[in-house]
């Protein structure tokens, strides 16, 4: 009488989610963040973009070593004219991507005024990955990946370049980030069940909490482990994706 | 007998040789006895005789004789062996000898063969007994044969049978597989042993399956049979227990949902909720209780943000009440949030977006890979325009009432914000992102949510305090009269306030969060989608915003100017009035969209300028002192010299000719000190215009004075003893315009600028007023700001 054992199973690899984070988008206009996250919610390039009004919402779920993890993403207007509405939806978002367009000097100047804002107005424990979009146009740089990279150190960001274009390196700043929102839950520093933080557990995470009081994170480790190779995360995202 | 014939001499060989007994001899002794034949032939002899006396014949001479010549040896043998007398008996006896031989032989032959003949008899006999023998046994098979083939008859139908039957009883079985419930089916329906899930839901399809087939069947010609009326009456009673037992399930997940802002949707959840469609009404009562679940859970959630600032945020938002924008913005970002989550939840449970639910999920268990990833391009984004399709409509109001109850704490919180504002510009701002929030709603939830229209009220209301306030600052500003002790033609203090507000108002509309949905993304569904009745904004609103703002504005400029003109005569009231509206006017230039408001002002500005420019004509007249002249040239009758006429008597004209050519040479010719006090009109081109005029009169005068029976004895006398000499041509020389204005031209020039200010007070679209711009350019008059150019450069050096 006991309820199918693979039902069970099937359930849990399908549905549940072990963290629920919620991500904002930022950036100046036209450097490319609807794009880049169309590319990682549809797999596809989103031609004729136009400027975003206001805050658009889409979620993806994501597989990072066992661990499940949902996306609420939060894609925000560049322009200048929506800065006090996109400014609303940062409260209590556990990650921020920062979208510069290397082949515009000016979006990437700009980028401690976004990051300075997202510090103040997001969760305390905001992780920041800071993307130059745009890398299929390699002719047009103006910003060296030197540079940037520099600035990221400095401001204790992730950094990475990727093409929203081409898809090249599209799902990393997202998986970066929750990679190190992961890290500071196992660490101790972030508090999922604590109001602000912009993460929170999932059915599924819960379940084990309730069967075991430790939350184990071995495979994350190996996960990290495997990531040496520098910024190049494709290859270790779910296979099972297609395009 | 041959060893003996040699032994006789030669002789006789000789004579032998003719004699036929010698060639016989001859012939027999040449005869050779030592072929094998002979040989063999010789030695069965022997061998015949040797055994009838084996006794007497031992002779070692043989031997020897055998040993030395064994050629001979045959010879030899039968020489030395068989003396005469055995050898005369033996071929005395030899016939005989051999006929016994023979007749023996042949005796034994027979005596073996009766021997043979004897046994092939009894063979004979023996043939012949299994020859009866077989034709019995034949004769039995055969006979049992015949007995045994009804046997195998029967046998064979009997396996026919029994492979009918076996295919039947598999068919009932099939048949039994297909339209009955098997007791664990039953049970798992029914039980509430049986949890919902994997086994119930396949007992239920299985039900499902049932009532299906057994309608197909049933609908054949033979009509409902017996057996078909019990399946459907007992699967119905066991599929409604089982559509209870989903109900059941829902209602309890149901109320367990009311903890939580995020929501997941597990897939026996989506399965249940997708099956209990079959029956809307248990799925309605369902879904009544959801719904109750989830506006309280996401009331207290909003309330919590509010003040304690939990439920994702961090900080409670009613921290920052006292900045209005974003106190009112982080409600509003807060309840679009909650509606993103709570819409996702929703589409989940319908599976309508189960592209987001299932990610990256490419595993596909439930082979679903490819609809799987069409339904993630398919999946829409909460902020784009939503159309509700088929099975929407359940998300949408379920939205819809799960959202509700935040309508009243949102519509307090916004009303008293907004109501307790003091400023104009923040009202508006706060209205501007009302509606920006109204349309957004309305593309999330659907118009007919109880939110959009309480947003749309509360749109409504907040423009309605910022219409308050303008107009009351309208009709302040109408209130107020002018310094009459102030000699000043500048634009007033409280008009320069004014239009400080009424650019900042310019701005924000400017940079309004509205402005760019209709811009950049003009799509005729998006405006279409929304309801007419509703602030619509753009244009409209906006146009009644510059209305109430301008309009006392112009009221004011010109009704207090008339009434300070009244108190101090001397003050230059026209000057003044172009003064403040041109102000006015460059206050809303660099705005594309107020075109309108800006060609109403200019048909207003150039009227003042009309009356501006005859005033100054006759100013310039007087000064020059040429009135009296021209006035008497315009007014004679034609009939009439004009050397009788008083003021043009030829002495006076001759004075005020000459004060005319005294006037020239002064400062007033390129520059009028009043004009001067116009801050923003271009001065010269009034009083260029009016020069132009001027010109153009002294013309029609010089004509009239040389016209004969003008009454003058020597009217180009007259005229060419002062400056310029009655030349029209030079006149334009020192005024610095250009002489080719004909009167025609100037009066045709009049007549166009009429019907061009007729047209501009009419035409509100921008392609009129651009074309009436290039008339005017291409007209080199000086009246207009079209032909400036050229001007401008000819006063700079006459000036100097």
């Amino acid at each position: 009488m006991a309820p199918d054992e693979f039902d069970v199973g099937a359930t849990e690899l399908l549905e549940t989610y072990d963290f629920l984070m919620k991500y904002i988008i930022i950036g100046e206009a036209g450097t490319g963040k609807s794009c880049l996250l169309h590319q990682f919610t549809h797999n596809a390039f989103k031609d004729h973009s136009q400027h975003t009004i206001g805050v658009e919402f889409s979620s993806r779920t994501v597989k990072l070593g066992e661990k499940r993890i949902k996306l609420q993403l939060w894609d925000t207007a560049g322009q200048e004219r929506f800065r006090s509405v996109t400014r609303s939806y940062y409260r209590g978002a556990a990650g921020v991507i920062l979208v510069y367009d290397i082949t515009n000097r000016d979006s990437f100047l700009n980028m401690s005024r976004w990051l300075t804002d997202a510090r103040a107005l997001a969760s305390p424990h905001l992780v920041a990955v800071l993307v130059g979009n745009k890398s299929d146009r390699e002719e047009d740089r103006e910003v060296e990946w030197a540079e940037a990279s520099r600035w990221a150190a400095e401001n204790d960001v992730h950094f990475l370049e990727a093409s929203s274009l081409s898809g090249d390196n599209v799902e990393a700043p997202f998986l970066l980030a929750a990679r190190s929102i992961l890290l500071s839950i196992e660490s101790g520093a972030l508090d999922p069940e604590k109001a602000g933080s912009g993460v929170s557990y999932g059915d599924r995470a819960l379940r084990r909490v309730t069967s075991s009081s430790h939350l184990s994170f071995g495979s994350l480790s190996g996960a990290r482990k495997r990531r040496s190779g520098g910024f190049r995360l494709k290859n270790w995202v779910p296979s099972g994706k297609c395009c | 007998m041959s060893t003996q014939s040699p032994s006789p001499g030669p002789v006789s060989v000789q004579v032998q040789t003719r004699n036929p007994i010698s060639l016989r001899l001859r012939k027999i002794l040449g005869t050779n006895f030592t072929d094998q034949a002979t040989t063999e032939a010789l030695r069965t002899l022997s061998h015949l005789y040797g055994t009838n006396h084996p006794s007497d014949q031992p002779s070692p001479v043989t031997n020897s004789d055998t040993e030395s010549d064994s050629e001979s040896e045959t010879l030899v043998d039968l020489t030395v062996d068989f003396s005469s007398e055995t050898a005369s008996r033996a071929r005395k006896n030899l016939r005989r000898d051999l006929e016994n031989t023979l007749a023996e032989g042949s005796r034994q032959f027979l005596q073996a063969f009766s021997e043979v003949d004897q046994k092939l008899d009894a063979i004979q006999a023996h043939v012949s007994a299994m020859r009866a023998c077989c034709d019995d046994a034949d004769a039995q098979l055969r006979l049992t044969a015949e007995s045994s083939k009804s046997l195998l008859d029967r046998a064979g139908s009997l396996r026919q049978e029994r492979e009918v039957v076996e295919t039947r009883k598999s068919i009932v079985m099939l048949f039994l597989d297909r339209f009955t419930v098997t007791d664990e089916e039953a049970e798992a329906m029914t039980s509430r042993d049986v949890p919902v899930g994997k086994r119930f839901f396949s007992a239920m399809s299985k039900t499902e399956r049932i009532r299906a087939d057994c309608r197909v069947l049933m609908s054949g010609e033979d009509g409902p049979t017996k057996a078909g009326l019990d399946i459907m009456a007992s699967t119905s009673s066991y599929l409604e227990q089982g559509y209870e037992k989903i109900y059941r399930y829902c209602s309890f997940e149901f109320r367990q949902m009311g903890r939580d802002v995020h929501l997941e949707v597990s897939p026996i959840m989506r399965e249940a909720i997708r099956r209990l469609r079959q029956r809307p009404e248990l799925l309605s009562e369902a879904l009544t209780l959801l719904t109750t679940t989830r506006q309280t859970s996401l009331l207290s959630a909003f309330l919590a943000a509010l003040t304690r600032g939990s439920g994702g945020g961090g900080r409670p938002i009613e921290l920052h009440a006292h900045d209005p924008i974003r106190y009112v913005g982080d409600m509003l970002a807060w309840v679009h949030q909650a509606i993103a989550a709570e819409c996702e939840f929703l589409e989940g449970l319908f599976g309508l977006g189960e592209g987001s639910a299932d990610g990256d999920n490419g595993e596909g268990e439930f082979g679903v890979d490819g609809d799987e990833v069409r339904e993630r391009q398919r999946r829409r984004m909460v902020g784009s325009v939503r159309t509700f399709g088929a099975g929407e409509e359940w998300v949408g109001e379920l939205l819809n009432g799960a959202v509700e109850k935040l309508c009243v704490p949102l519509k307090v919180r916004v009303q008293q914000t907004v109501r307790s504002q003091e400023s104009s510009i923040v009202s508006y701002k706060v209205a501007n992102l009302l509606e920006y929030y109204t349309l957004t709603m309305r593309r999330t939830i659907g118009e007919g949510a109880v939110l959009c229209k309480t947003l749309d009220e509360i749109t409504e209301v907040s423009y309605k305090v910022f219409f308050d306030a303008i107009e009351a600052q309208g009709r302040t500003l109408l209130r107020t009269s002018l310094d009459p002790d102030d000699p000043s033609v500048r634009p007033p203090l409280p008009i320069l306030e004014h239009a400080q507000l009424l650019r900042e108002i310019i701005q924000v509309y400017d940079s309004s969060l509205l402005r760019g949905d209709t811009n950049t993304a003009p799509a005729p569904a998006n405006t279409a989608h929304t309801s007419p009745s509703a602030a619509t904004p753009g244009p409209f609103t906006f146009k009644r915003i510059l209305d109430a703002l301008l309009d006392p504005a112009l009221e004011m400029c010109l009704g207090a100017a008339e009434e300070k003109k009244r108190l101090r005569p001397r003050w230059d009231q026209a000057v003044f009035g172009v003064n403040c509206l041109t102000y006015l006017q460059s206050v809303l230039e660099p705005f594309n969209f107020t075109l309108d408001k800006q060609l109403e002002i200019q048909g207003v500005i150039d009227e003042r300028v009309k009356l501006l420019t005859d005033e100054h004509y006759e100013n310039i007249l007087k000064d020059a002192s040429l009135y009296d002249a021209i006035e008497a040239c315009q007014t004679k009758n034609p009939s009439e010299p004009l050397a009788r006429i008083p003021a043009t008597q030829p002495a006076q004209l001759r004075s005020s000719l000459s004060k005319f050519s005294h006037w020239l040479s002064g400062l007033e010719v390129v520059h009028s000190p009043r004009l001067a006090q116009l801050t923003m009109y271009p001065a010269t081109s009034i009083h260029q215009a009016a020069l132009a005029r001027l010109a153009r009169a002294y013309g029609k005068l010089c004509e009239e004075v040389r016209r004969v029976g003008s009454g003058y004895e020597a009217g180009s006398t007259l005229l060419g003893s002062e400056r310029p000499f009655g030349k029209i041509g030079l006149l334009f020389q020192i005024f610095g315009l250009e002489e080719d204005q004909g009167e025609d031209e100037d009066e045709e020039k009049v007549d166009e600028e009429e019907e061009d200010e007729e047209e501009e007070e009419e035409g509100d679209s921008e392609e009129e007023y651009e074309d009436d711009d290039e008339d005017d350019g291409k007209d080199q008059d000086g009246d207009d700001e079209g032909g400036e150019g050229d001007e401008d450069e000819d006063d700079g050096e006459e000036e100097d």
